[in-house]
């Protein structure tokens, strides 16, 4: 499973654990995660594709300004997506994701909560052998 | 009893971890609770709330209310007073939805009344506040306008026909607190901001049309004061924040503190925890931020409560001045505020860290507005959706105890995750009509997320910061109608 919610961590807010074979499809699933936490992913059509780039100091600070940007444009232009292709940069401190979605229609998407924001809480990015995990705390 | 080493009792409902509990405590923490709520209390509090009390420049105490419970750096249901020269201001002290606060308005209408239009009521309502996710405003305002909107609150909407003529003086700090600079906030939290004012929100925020409750009219005397006459009279209250802006402020602050902490040379034991001397530039810069959020925030509600009166006048065919819906009050219990308080024999601007928490400054204080003056500022204490919540009055002893605070609703004791899986939303929809409470829910999953049960007792909390004499009972108030976010 590549998103597992963590019921045990943040009562009052949402908390998941993303794993995947490379850090790129991680980027991919953490995003996904946030998706569903927001709405059901099912509901949503890629009507409107978006290119992102996102640059910032180290891997970590990447995953988190990228998720955070996705937020922004969740409040900024009303857009949820449902898929990510994320292309990271050699030195893991830039990508350009093309991401699929819709502007929300309250009467189509099963929509759920709004993710305030991305936390520090337990963030973090780390290698498990050929593994890779991120942990990801929502403010809701 | 939690096994915390070295705590003790220092009254009924007060307890005290000494500053030896932990390397680095300034001072002790101090807890209020219950036994049972302490026993109840997740072990977190206990670890946050330390953490807290090792901070630069914190006076007197670290505080946890009767409510707390586990949040980011700082414990929600935390407080913490720093020296404006030596000590910090920290972002996660506020929280990310800064200036998330309760505002409760009164109606002369009687339950009997309002019931047999409930639905009617609450559905007209729910179409003129937007709510949950992606939720855009109907105001219309222009980019342009956000920097007087942010800077002068309340008096902003008074100006702008917004606000009746005595809402301002009903809000904390007159619904405008002073030193906000738009110039500190950042493009994209004006952008996340600007479509969101009049917005609900989603997660714990809500609208409820509420009842006093005739079993707990508890200070007919004092509610007298409020407006608050008969024991079946109708109020609205209102929980919500400062939307996309106030949390795209927090995150930006966060992120800059992480880095300036290095330069200033301070640890934290949490990196939630990140703070920056409230004399540094990056603390100044955070605060006039901070303050736009909060100034946002008064807004919001202003707003909405506007859409409010919009909606009875529609339903009850009278204006909502001949309904008498006056604003009683409304507080912040996320922020970061500049006060004077008297502690250790002198009287000292300190800069009080609200996370969870509600300020409750008692009789004859400057800043109580004047219809308040002599019995204190109100305290609005939101409990979950099923069980009501209450209103209180602030007190001198807050004023010598605890920086002017108290508690700021009822503390969640269960995950969402677990709050879903133990009563679907539709069935939770179904018991709350059956119990009087006709509810509109932008989502059946968030719904379930705020479930009773999935709250501490908010009679127990009320009751422990009532015994503990830092606010004072008035009258408790039950949902008939809830509009959830």
């Amino acid at each position: 499973m590549p998103v597992k919610f963590l019921p045990d961590v943040a009562l009052a807010d949402v908390a998941y654990e993303a794993t995947a074979s490379s850090l790129q499809v991680l980027f991919e699933e953490c995003a996904r995660g946030l998706t569903e936490v927001m709405v059901d992913p099912k509901t949503v059509r890629a009507r409107e594709k978006r290119t992102l780039r996102v640059s910032s100091e180290d891997t970590d600070r990447l995953l988190y300004d990228f998720l955070t940007e996705l937020i922004i444009l969740k409040d900024t232009d009303s857009i949820l997506f449902k898929s990510y292709s994320v292309k990271l940069g050699k030195d893991g401190k830039s990508l350009v994701c093309a991401a699929s979605g819709e502007v929300i229609d309250r009467e189509r998407h099963d929509l759920r909560n709004d993710a305030k924001a991305v936390t520090m809480h337990l963030f973090g990015i780390r290698q498990e052998g050929m593994t890779w995990k991120a942990t990801i705390v929502l403010d809701i | 009893m939690k096994s915390v080493e070295g705590i003790k009792q220092v009254s009924e409902v007060s307890w005290e971890i000494p500053p030896s509990f932990k390397q680095g405590m300034k001072v002790p923490a101090r807890i209020y609770a219950s036994k049972t709520l302490l026993e109840n209390m997740d072990s977190g509090v206990f670890d946050q709330v330390t953490n807290v009390a090792c901070l630069p420049g914190i006076v007197r105490c670290a505080y946890a209310m009767a409510d707390a419970h586990w949040g980011y750096g700082f414990p929600i249901g935390g407080v913490a007073a720093f020296d404006t020269e030596k000590g910090v201001i920290s972002p996660g002290g506020v929280g990310f939805d800064v200036n998330c606060g309760m505002r409760l308005i009164r109606t002369n209408l009687r339950v009997s009344e309002v019931r047999p239009r409930i639905k009617e009521l609450v559905d007209l309502i729910y179409t003129l506040v937007p709510v949950g996710v992606g939720a855009r405003s109907a105001q219309g305002f222009a980019e342009s306008q956000i920097g007087d909107i942010t800077s002068l609150g309340v008096r902003w909407c008074a100006e702008h026909d917004l606000a009746w003529d005595d809402d301002p003086e009903h809000v904390e700090e007159g619904g405008c607190i002073k030193g906000a600079d738009i110039g500190k906030v950042s493009r994209e939290a004006i952008k996340r901001g600007i479509n969101q004012f009049g917005t609900l929100g989603s997660g714990n925020h809500y609208l409820e049309i509420q009842v006093v409750d005739p079993e707990r009219f508890l200070d007919p005397e004092l509610a007298k004061q409020f407006g608050i006459v008969h024991d079946d009279q109708v109020m609205v209250m209102i929980h919500c924040g400062s939307r996309g802006f106030g949390h795209q402020i927090c995150t930006d602050y966060l992120r800059n503190f992480e880095s300036g902490m290095r330069r200033f040379g301070i640890q934290v034991r949490d990196r939630d925890l990140a703070c920056l001397p409230f004399s540094s530039k990056e603390g100044k810069d955070y605060y006039s931020a901070m303050v736009c959020a909060a100034n946002y925030a008064f807004v919001n509600r202003q707003i909405i409560v506007n859409k409010v009166r919009e909606a009875f006048q529609r339903t009850f065919h009278k204006e909502a001045e001949a309904l008498d819906m006056h604003l009683i009050y409304d507080v912040c219990h996320n922020i970061a505020k500049v006060e004077r308080h008297s502690y250790d024999g002198s009287s000292m601007d300190v800069v009080v860290h609200r996370k969870g928490a509600t300020r409750s400054f008692g009789p004859g204080h400057p800043d109580v507005p004047k219809p308040y003056k002599s019995i204190g500022q109100p305290v609005i204490i939101g409990g979950s959706m099923e069980t009501g919540s209450y209103l209180l009055v602030g007190t001198q002893k807050a004023m010598e105890e605890t920086f002017g605070s108290t508690a700021h609703g009822s503390g969640r004791t269960m995950s969402r995750t677990a709050a879903k899986r133990s009563v679907r939303g539709s069935e939770l929809q179904e018991r709350m009509l059956q119990h009087g409470i006709y509810v509109k829910a932008a989502t059946m999953d968030g719904l379930a997320e705020e479930a009773g049960m999935a709250y501490k007792d908010i009679s127990q909390v009320v009751e422990t910061m009532h015994r503990a004499g830092i606010s004072k009972k008035v009258v408790a108030l039950r949902p008939i109608g809830n509009i959830k976010g």
